[in-house]
């Protein structure tokens, strides 16, 4: 297959590379830790009574970790625990098999931050690391009572190993943890800008002020949308009074907002309209479809109410004597 | 994966458990369809709150069974979209036009409810 | 890291690409919705893989641009390639019935996009999700 024409290929990392760990770093680790050839062949020789008892371990342990209730969370339904738990195994059973090279760093460094992304907290990870620890020596020292000794060095070349993916994992949830904190920073300051206000049950309102480009529309949609689920919204309001200009690619947005609020199951109406904008609308040939759109704020919020079957109905002067009396 | 279908009072409620591969869904047509004649129902209210991606193929079966389901007398709504996937949805240019679309399965059984008495009515005006 | 390329041959296997993407790309900072758009492409282009050339494989490399971190799929085929790319990658453009080839779509979802084809030769798609 002849490669790209059009751009040259972007250089393809690893975990590893990205988060500056090399053979340099890999080595210190494992010298901090005094890890070495020695420990890796006990680790081997451990291999077949640690595939041994892996099924058992991962019963234990999971039995435990489902008697917390937040823990209970990130297992929804039995496929996932199946799978989940055959992962863990996996886990588990590679302590003891294969070389401690960068490949061994890159496959704990991918666990590590996926734990992050999905916010397992630090410290139900060590708790699960102490589990299996515990587990794991009450079945080695099962093994051979004869020779203590050599189950406890045994032992410890586990526990070092199992210090290193600590190490690795820590670094993987710090390294992750700031690009987490400087997205949600860049989120904030943009959901600042654009709020979107629910008023009256089942109703939103959403203006917008100033420009409208691709960035902003698309954060603009996904926290109307995201508002829309938490709000068990029917009908929104978009106010553009405050936009300057709409040009086609503006209207495109808006018009893919209003069709992801449909796919939800709410309505979308667009007020704000003014006349230089449906000058330029209606110059440039947009058609915002089937699209309700009014001209201002107070009849986006009437036409809003109509679609939720509110009927409006203007009630006398507050000094009208038949104010009150019911309508 | 089977979907599974029950039965509430004259409507078809199949909730979406996982991650449907195309046979999955073909199934669902078939399944669908069928227990929508065997039952005489007025509606189906297809629930993929659960559902993680909506691809194109996924898209077209939905919108087949919403046709076919039309075809045999018995309306048809999907719910519980999530804000990631209708966005998707929107910028794959997958609108769903011509089907409803609710919030979740009580409002999917509102709009069926509604859309039942509008066509009774409808019936009786003639 | 074998577990990086996934052989497309039927909808099963169209499954695991959008999961195994979805893992990488969470392994490397991308997040929320930006995983969404990256399974629904990643099922589009392996889908057109199983009906238009039987058989292909999807890669996944992590890349980097500047300070930005993202995840490359490349989806390789040796499949009937594409006459009219161009025209492929219109809006509105079908061979069969129903939503055309999605090739538009998959890229509007990506934030890079890349087709090469040739007729009796093959597609190679490279497309890559930035972190946010």
């Amino acid at each position: 297959m002849s490669p790209s024409r059009t751009q040259l290929p972007e250089k393809f990392l690893t975990l590893a590379e990205m988060m500056n760990i090399g053979d340099q770093d890999l080595a210190r680790r494992k010298e901090f830790l005094e890890f070495g050839p020695d420990d890796e062949e006990r680790l081997h020789k451990l291999a077949p009574l640690a595939v041994n008892y892996a099924e058992d371990v991962i019963e234990a342990f999971y039995e435990h970790l489902l008697k917390f209730e937040e823990m209970k969370a990130f297992f929804p339904d039995n496929a996932t625990l199946a799978r989940v738990k055959a992962k863990q195994k996996a886990y588990f059973i590679r302590l003891t098999q294969g070389k401690y090279d960068l490949d061994y760093v890159e496959e704990r460094l991918k666990i590590g931050s996926v734990h992050e992304q999905i916010d397992l907290p630090v410290k139900s990870y060590l708790g699960m690391y102490s589990f299996y620890l515990r587990e794991a020596w009450k079945h080695i020292f099962e093994s051979d009572r004869a020779q203590p000794d050599e189950l406890i060095t045994t032992f410890f070349s586990l526990m070092k190993l199992v210090f290193m993916d600590i190490s690795l994992t820590i670094d993987t949830y710090i390294d992750s943890r700031e690009r987490t904190i400087k997205s949600l920073q860049q989120e904030a300051i943009r959901e600042l800008s654009t709020p979107v206000l629910p008023f009256r049950e089942g109703m939103l309102l959403l203006p917008i002020i100033g420009q409208i480009d691709s960035q902003r529309a698309r954060q603009l949609t996904e926290h109307l949308l995201e508002s829309i689920r938490a709000n068990r919204a029917r009908v929104i309001v978009i106010d553009i009074t405050g936009v300057a200009t709409v040009d086609s690619r503006v209207a495109n947005h808006l018009v893919q907002t209003v069709e992801a609020a449909r796919l939800m199951g709410a309505e979308v109406v667009i007020s704000g309209i003014s006349p230089e904008i449906a000058l330029t609308m209606v110059t440039l040939g947009i058609d915002l479809g089937s699209v309700h759109t009014v001209g201002d704020l107070q009849n986006g919020i009437e036409h809003a109410e109509q679609l939720m079957g509110y009927k409006v109905k203007q009630f006398g002067e507050v000094n009208d004597k038949n104010y009150g009396d019911g309508a | 994966m089977k979907v599974p279908i029950l039965k509430q009072g004259d409507f078809l409620i199949a909730s979406i458990q996982g991650a449907l591969t195309d046979t999955d869904l073909t199934s669902l047509q078939e399944n669908l369809v069928s227990a929508v004649r065997k039952n005489r129902s007025k509606g189906v209210v297809v629930d993929v709150t659960v559902l993680d991606v909506m691809d194109s193929f996924a898209a077209r079966t939905l919108r087949s069974i919403s046709l076919m389901t039309r075809l045999m007398g018995a309306n048809l709504v999907i719910v519980g979209i999530q804000p990631d996937v209708a966005f998707a949805m929107v910028q794959l240019g997958l609108k769903l036009e011509g089907t409803m679309t609710g919030l979740d399965l009580e409002s999917g059984i509102a709009m069926l409810k509604a859309a039942d008495q509008k066509q009774e009515r409808g019936h009786n005006e003639r | 890291m074998n577990d990086k390329y996934i052989t497309i041959i039927s909808d099963a296997s169209v499954m695991a690409a959008r999961q195994k993407g979805r893992e990488l790309a969470m392994a490397v900072g991308i997040a929320g919705s930006d995983l969404t758009l990256l399974a629904t492409a990643i099922s589009e282009i392996a889908r057109n893989i199983v009906q238009y050339a039987g058989q292909g494989q999807i890669e996944f490399h992590y890349v980097i641009r500047g300070s930005k971190r993202g995840l490359m799929v490349i989806a390789r085929d040796n499949g009937p390639g594409i006459a009219d790319i161009r025209q492929a990658m219109q809006d509105g453009f079908s061979t069969s019935r129903g939503m055309g080839l999605g090739l538009p779509g998959a890229r509007r979802l990506m934030d890079d996009f890349d087709i090469v084809s040739e007729i009796g030769k093959g597609t190679t798609i490279s497309m890559t999700k930035w972190e946010y």
